[in-house]
C-alpha cells in the first residue's frame, strides 16, 4: 500500500525530534545535571504551577510576559517600518541616502542597544508613567519595560523596514500607470498598487523581522535586570541549578516560535499567493 | 463630416538621457481625429509612436505643442479614456474580474455594480463568464490582451487607445483578437486610436492609417477596402503595397 505524501512527511519530520528524545532520556539516565524527559514533561503540562524549587513565576505566567513584550515590540515595528518604508522606497534616492545605514544597523544584534536604551528608559514601564512609585504592584504592567520593548522594535523595525522599501521601490512602474491612466489619485495608487504588489516583499520583512524579535526577546530577557519572562526562567533556572526549568522553557520558546512562525505564513498566503507564480 | 474630436497641433517631446542629451521623439507633430474614426498609427519601433499615446491618455505631456480631445485637455478626459498598453499591465494579484474593474473601483462605484459591469464587459470582449475568478497568470497571452480591454471598456470610454496591444500573440490568436475589435468597433463605433508596427494590421483595421517616423508623421492614408475585410483578397493586399511603398520610399508620399 502506498503511503500517503502528508503522511510520510510527517513520519520523516518526527524522526530527528525522536531519535534526540532518546539520547536525551539515555543521557539523563546516571546524571545528576541532566533532568530526566520525564521531569521536564510534568513542568510542560502543569504550566501555571508554582516552581518549588525556583525562584520564578509560573511558566505560563513567563510565556504571557514575553509574550506581551514581543507583540508590543513588533507591533510598533510594523506600524512605524511599513510606512516609513513605503516613503523611502517611493521618494528619489531613497535607497541611496537610507540603505547603507540600514543595512549597517540591521546587523547589529539588537541585544547589544539594550546597555543604551536602559540608560535612556530606567526602569520605567507604562506602570511608572501612570501610577509612579507605587509601579511595581502591578505587575504585569510594570515587566513591559520600555527598555526591552525599544529593543525588541529595534530588531524588528530594521527588517521591516528595508523590506518595505525594497518593495515599494520594486513596483512595476507599468502597473501604477495602467492605474493613473484610469484617473487614480496618488492614494489610490498607494492603496490600490504599491501597497499590493509590496506585499509579498513587506511579509518577507515581517518573517525575518518577528524571528530576530522572538530571538531577542530570549535573549534581552537573560540580560540582568529583567524579574520574568521565559529568559528570565532559564536564567534563573542556570541560576539555581534547576535545569529541568531550563529545558522546559526552551522547549517553550520553540514551540511558540514555530507558532508564530505559521502564523505569519498563515496570513501572508492568501495575500501573497500570486507572487511565486508571476515572474 | 464627422466632428474632429482630437487635435495634436506642432506637438514636440524631448527626453533627457541619463548623460543630459536632448532625445526628440515628437518633432513638430500633427494630427486630427474625427470621432468614430478608427485610425492607425503606423511605424517601425522608436518612430514616436507610443509617446505620441502617452501623450493623448495624459500619462505624459508635450515640451511644447497642444494636444486638445473634445477642447479639452488630455488629463482632465481621462475618465473618457481607456488606454490598453502592449502588454496589458495587468494586476497579477487581482482576479479578472477585480481587474476588469479597476477603472469603476477608482470611480468610486459600489461594489455590486461594478462587479455586474465588469461581468458585462467580459461577455463584450467574449470571455467565458468562468475566467471571471482566474489569477492572470493562469490565462494565455490572447486572453490577458481581452482582459485589458475589458478593463479598457468597462468605464464606458468615448474613445479608446491602443499601444500595440496584439504585438507579441501567435498569427490566429492575433487574427481572432483583430476580428472581434472590428466587431466591437463596427457596433458602438468609438472613436479608437490604434498603434501598431505591422501593415497587415493596419490595413486591417483602421479607417485611416496616419505612417510616422522619426517623431512626426510623414503620410496620411485612406484605406477604402469595404469591411468586413479579407485579408487575402486583391484590394486588401494592394492597399497593404500602397501603404508599405509609403513607409519605404519618401518619393511616393504625396498628399492625400
Amino acid at each position: 500500500m502506498k503511503v500517503p505524501h502528508r503522511i510520510r512527511k510527517l513520519i520523516l519530520g518526527m524522526l530527528l525530534p525522536l531519535a534526540l528524545l532518546l539520547l536525551w532520556h539515555m543521557a539523563a539516565k546516571g546524571s545528576v545535571i541532566v533532568p530526566s524527559v520525564g521531569d521536564v514533561l510534568n513542568i510542560l503540562l502543569h504550566p501555571m504551577r508554582e516552581a518549588t524549587s525556583l525562584d520564578a513565576a509560573p511558566l505560563a505566567h513567563s510565556l504571557c510576559v514575553t509574550l506581551l513584550r514581543v507583540a508590543i515590540g513588533f507591533g510598533t515595528a510594523i506600524l512605524t517600518g511599513i510606512p516609513l518604508g513605503l516613503l523611502i522606497g517611493r521618494i528619489k534616492w531613497g535607497g541611496e541616502v537610507f540603505s547603507p545605514f540600514l543595512s549597517a544597523a540591521m546587523v547589529v544584534s539588537p541585544i547589544a542597544w539594550l546597555p543604551i536604551t536602559i540608560l535612556v528608559f530606567g526602569l520605567s514601564s507604562p506602570a511608572t508613567v501612570v501610577f509612579g512609585d507605587d509601579a511595581w504592584k502591578y505587575g504585569i504592567l510594570d515587566q513591559l519595560r520600555f527598555a526591552i520593548i525599544t529593543v525588541i522594535w529595534m530588531g524588528s523595525f530594521f527588517p521591516i523596514l528595508l523590506n518595505t522599501a525594497a518593495g515599494a521601490r520594486g513596483v512595476r512602474e507599468s502597473h501604477i500607470e495602467a492605474a493613473k491612466a484610469l484617473g487614480a489619485s496618488r492614494i489610490q495608487i498607494l492603496w490600490k498598487i504599491i501597497l499590493p504588489s509590496a506585499a509579498p516583499t513587506i511579509f518577507t520583512g515581517l518573517h525575518i523581522g518577528a524571528g530576530i524579535a522572538w530571538r531577542a526577546i530570549i535573549a534581552a530577557e537573560i540580560f540582568p535586570g529583567t524579574r520574568s519572562g521565559l529568559g528570565h526562567t532559564i536564567s534563573v533556572a542556570h541560576g539555581q541549578a534547576a535545569y529541568e526549568y531550563a529545558f522546559a522553557a526552551i522547549v517553550v520558546v520553540a514551540v511558540v516560535g514555530l507558532a508564530l512562525d505559521g502564523l505569519i505564513r498563515l496570513i501572508a498566503t492568501p495575500i501573497t499567493h500570486w507572487q511565486p507564480k508571476e515572474r | 463630416m464627422k466632428k474632429t474630436i482630437i487635435h495634436i497641433d506642432a506637438v514636440n517631446r524631448c527626453f533627457r538621457t541619463a548623460r543630459r542629451e536632448e532625445v526628440w521623439a515628437l518633432r513638430n507633430c500633427n494630427l486630427t481625429c474625427s470621432e468614430g474614426e478608427f485610425l492607425c498609427l503606423l511605424g517601425s519601433s522608436g518612430c514616436g509612436k507610443t509617446t505620441m499615446l502617452r501623450l493623448l491618455c495624459g500619462l505624459d505631456s508635450p515640451t511644447s505643442g497642444t494636444i486638445s480631445i473634445n477642447a479639452s485637455t488630455p488629463s482632465t478626459m481621462q475618465h473618457n479614456i481607456g488606454f490598453v498598453s502592449q502588454h496589458g499591465d495587468l494586476l497579477p494579484w487581482r482576479r479578472v474580474i477585480d481587474n476588469v474593474a479597476l477603472g469603476l473601483e477608482i470611480r468610486g462605484i459600489p461594489r455590486a455594480k461594478r462587479k455586474q459591469q465588469a461581468a458585462e464587459a467580459l461577455r463584450r470582449v467574449q470571455l467565458p463568464a468562468d475566467t471571471a475568478h482566474s489569477y492572470i497568470h493562469e490565462l494565455s497571452g490572447g486572453m490577458r490582451q481581452r482582459v485589458a480591454l475589458a478593463r479598457a471598456l468597462c468605464i464606458s470610454p468615448r474613445m479608446l487607445l491602443m499601444d500595440e496591444p496584439f504585438g507579441h500573440l501567435d498569427e490566429p490568436t492575433r487574427h481572432a483578437l483583430q476580428d472581434d475589435l472590428v466587431e466591437l468597433w463596427s457596433k458602438d463605433r468609438k472613436t479608437i486610436i490604434f498603434v501598431t508596427h505591422s501593415i497587415e494590421e493596419a490595413v486591417f483595421l483602421a479607417d485611416r492609417i496616419v505612417i510616422m517616423e522619426s517623431g512626426t508623421t510623414v503620410t496620411d492614408i485612406s484605406v477604402n477596402c469595404p469591411r468586413p475585410r479579407d485579408r487575402f483578397s486583391a484590394a486588401f493586399l494592394e492597399t497593404a503595397r500602397t501603404v508599405r511603398a509609403h513607409m519605404h520610399d519618401p518619393s511616393k508620399r504625396s498628399e492625400e
